[in-house]
């Protein structure tokens, strides 16, 4: 199996987390809102990852492709973005124009501590595969430095 | 010829020696035969280095480290190569100036 | 059979490392993967193999998990220390291989100059 699938499959995290990032920054943001385009408050999204299977050993396919476009075994993806079913949560406001017939407002079910926390891990699993990379193209270097010998 | 048999030198390196007997008039020292042999043996390592070359370079990306250290053994071999060769030149030059 | 490691072994050693390199960046990237086990091979008895067999096997060690690591809730048990500490380990013991092939050749090159 070669350095290159590799880079590959810690870029492949790289991606992962960001995206993991990016919803939790928009639930982050959208804690309050309470008014959005389906009618009703914004709804928390959640992440799922998944691995990809197969065999990270002299498979066929990794041998054949290189560079190919599909993801090595043992690589990571973002495989959807589901909605968060907890119900959102009242609070009694009359004054506010999406209150309802009996006054209260929803707004989402969103702490901001909980998504806080799933940032920083994100972020750190970020710097964990960004420095896998480093040491994998540290690898690559050092083998061409046989060449060097004479 | 015969003490370039280091050791450490792996025999697929090295010119086949039962070449050296290929019989001949000059008392059992064929330099063409061995020279051949010897360009022969580099050749095979060089074209094996060579496919493997290309097949990194065409995206294959696969054993990276076996790949370099396929190069650096055919540029080795051909190093001992050019040796042979030039012992095998000098001695014969040396035969040359001979006056009996 | 203590003599210096030949070139095949060498290069064994060299591939036995990079597989093991690969699991550790497998599982580093599975950080968040819910239900993902931590994964290595016998790093060890692969080692032996290589050094006993002269280079010449070419085993696919299997890729086993580890047992005894705690599990978080969302299933997943891999420990990012851990798996930076093997990682760091893993590249010295790459560039020690490499130096080794390196010296190798160094010394063939020394070998046929010198004559």
């Amino acid at each position: 199996m070669g350095m290159f699938s590799m880079m590959q499959i810690s870029a492949s995290a790289l991606t992962a987390e960001r995206q993991r990032a990016e919803i939790t920054s928009a639930n982050l943001a959208n804690a309050e809102t309470t008014h959005s385009d389906q009618g009703g408050p914004f709804v928390r999204k959640e992440v799922v990852f998944s691995a990809t299977n197969g065999s990270l050993f002299h498979s066929a396919l990794n041998e054949a492709s290189g560079f190919s476009a599909q993801p090595p075994a043992g690589s990571v993806q973002l495989t959807d973005v589901v909605d968060d079913p907890t119900p959102s949560v009242e609070r009694y406001d009359p004054g506010n124009p999406d209150a309802d017939a009996s006054g209260y407002v929803a707004y989402p079910a969103i702490d901001p501590v909980h998504e806080m926390v799933d940032l920083m891990g994100s972020v750190r699993a970020y710097q964990l595969n960004a420095s896998a990379i480093s040491a994998e193209k540290q690898m690559i270097q050092q083998s061409i430095g046989i060449l060097k010998t004479s | 010829m015969s003490n370039v048999s280091l050791g450490a030198i792996p025999n697929s390196y090295m010119p086949d020696p039962s070449s050296l007997d290929a019989g001949s008039d000059n008392g059992g020292l064929n330099f063409g035969a061995v020279l051949k042999n010897a360009i022969n043996s580099v050749d095979q390592v060089n074209a094996n280095a060579g496919a493997q070359v290309s097949n990194v370079l065409a995206g294959g990306g696969g054993d990276m480290t076996g790949v370099m250290i396929a190069v650096e053994k055919a540029d080795v071999s051909f190093q001992l190569m050019m040796q042979v060769r030039n012992k095998i030149v000098s001695a014969y030059q040396d035969i040359e100036k001979m006056q009996f | 059979m203590a003599t210096y490691p030949s070139l095949d072994v060498l290069q064994g050693y060299l591939k036995v490392v990079t597989d093991r390199q690969q699991l550790i960046v497998s599982n580093m990237a599975n950080v968040d993967t819910p239900g993902y086990h931590t994964k290595d091979v016998d790093f060890q008895s692969a080692l032996r193999a290589v050094m006993n067999s002269d280079g010449e096997a070419h085993l696919d060690p299997a890729a086993m998990e580890l047992q005894g690591l705690p599990e978080r809730p969302d299933g997943n048990n891999v420990d990012i220390d851990h798996e930076s500490l093997k990682l760091s380990q893993t590249q010295l013991e790459f560039q020690l291989g490499v130096q080794l092939v390196k010296n190798k050749f160094s010394d063939l090159l020394t070998a046929i100059k010198e004559v």
